[in-house]
């Protein structure tokens, strides 16, 4: 095949494959996305009670035991900082509507 | 040595007919003779034939001086052929667990050093109160799962804290099952998103497996803390009221925590023969006063007495006393 078609060829995949996604993610917009931020929402919210479980220390709630709570420490550094705002500042009413 | 009607079963037939109980343990108030009946004890059990480790799980431990050997830090030392006696360091274990998960950030996370706050924190956290206590729970879990002696002699603390002690285990069981279940939860709504997001399994959650192996080692501990046909749990009592109700007291405690009490044993029994002998009034009433908590004893622990041990001429240290010590309690000495 020479080559002109066979670019033509795959500009024509490539269109059907872009309309494929673009199909699929309109349809995972209206259908699924709010399912999937909500279970990524409570997800976050779990995983920040999770350190205060285990870090609690760190906001001056000291929860048991020390020791073990040591030996998590090194998987949640990255989480500390996100986790200590989100404690610490103050709420209001759109909270709940976020 | 002294006339005894107390010991229901003698102590060493304890011994003879329970040979599976091999974690042994000693508790009783401050000052009784918890570490001189450890040191008897695995002195006896080395003699007879048997790898014996002591090993103290107080941060004060007394059993350097007991063995006029200096074995803190040491690992298991040899003390004898058969008897080894290990005191823990637990400012150093404390020091070397930091060191490691500082090392664990560093590696992790490539980083050049570790963060201020995270930093802040490990420092804060080993300066707990519980910390120590802690690194030495967790320096037994690690003994007793190593392996390798007939026999573990457990030199406790006194009564307040053994109970801590024992009862951390079922306090870190039950912490540890509500973390791991929430972690559980986690990884539920991850596997939702990922899901919905049409994405790949969501990567094994670290901190669970983590989780896991911390439960796995705690529960290692306090299934030997509670079993019966492994532990014996003996208790030190004193011919003293004060004593008797406290011990009484403990004892329910301990029975909650399910621990396996096997009995008591009565320790600084004046010799009673000393009242036919020509004695100072002062000692005269000490007896008159043992004799009345003596039959207290009888009526309160019933037939759990196991020993009767005389109040020794002199202080327990070095092997020959303690040698003195293992015939008392289990020799001629703690026999009816």
């Amino acid at each position: 095949m020479p080559k002109e078609e066979e670019k033509k060829e795959e500009k024509k995949g490539g269109f059907f494959k872009r309309f494929g996604r673009a199909a699929r993610e309109t349809i995972y917009g209206m259908a699924a996305h709010d399912t999937a931020r909500f279970a990524l929402k409570t997800r976050g919210s779990m995983e920040h009670l999770f350190i205060l479980i285990t870090m609690g220390d760190l906001l001056g709630v000291p929860i048991l035991p020390p020791y073990y709570s040591l030996r998590i420490l090194p998987y949640v550094v990255p989480q500390i900082s996100t986790w200590k705002r989100r404690m610490l500042r103050e709420r209001d009413l759109t909270d709940a509507l976020a | 040595m002294i006339s005894i009607r107390r010991c229901a079963i003698p102590l060493a037939d304890i011994f003879e007919k329970f040979p599976d109980r091999r974690y042994i343990m000693f508790g009783g108030k401050g000052g009784l003779g918890k570490t001189t009946f450890s040191a008897a004890t695995a002195y006896y059990l080395a003699k007879k034939g048997h790898k014996v480790l002591v090993f103290s799980v107080d941060p004060q431990a007394s059993l350097s001086d007991i063995f006029k050997r200096d074995i803190f830090g040491k690992g298991a030392v040899e003390i004898m052929p058969n008897l080894y006696a290990q005191e823990i360091d637990a400012d150093r274990r404390i020091k070397e667990y930091q060191e490691e998960i500082r090392k664990k950030i560093l590696d992790m996370y490539g980083l050049p050093k570790v963060p201020e706050e995270i930093e802040g924190y490990i420092q804060a956290a080993a300066a707990e109160p519980a910390m120590e206590e802690s690194a030495i729970f967790d320096e037994v879990v690690d003994i007793v799962v190593k392996g390798g002696y007939d026999y573990y002699i457990y030199d406790l603390v006194p009564l307040g804290h053994a109970l801590y002690y024992l009862s951390m285990a079922s306090v870190y069981d039950a912490w540890i099952d509500k973390i791991t279940h929430l972690r559980g939860e986690m990884a539920e709504y991850d596997k939702v998103a990922a899901l919905v997001k049409r994405e790949k399994e969501s990567e094994e959650d670290k901190i669970l497996t983590e989780l896991l192996w911390i439960k796995d080692r705690i529960n290692k501990s306090s299934s030997i803390l509670t079993d019966k046909q492994k532990t014996a749990f003996f208790f030190v009592i004193v011919p003293e009221e004060m004593i008797i109700k406290d011990t009484q007291k403990a004892a329910g405690l301990f029975a909650k925590f399910d621990v396996p009490l096997s009995g008591y044993i009565i320790n600084r029994v004046i010799p009673p023969e000393l009242k036919s002998q020509d004695i100072p009034e002062y000692l005269r009433h000490r007896i008159t006063m043992q004799d009345k908590y003596l039959k207290l004893i009888d009526e309160t622990f019933k037939n759990e007495i196991l020993a009767s041990v005389p109040e020794m001429e002199r202080d327990v240290t070095g092997l020959p006393m303690i040698e003195k010590m293992a015939n008392a309690m289990f020799g001629n000495g703690g026999k009816p």
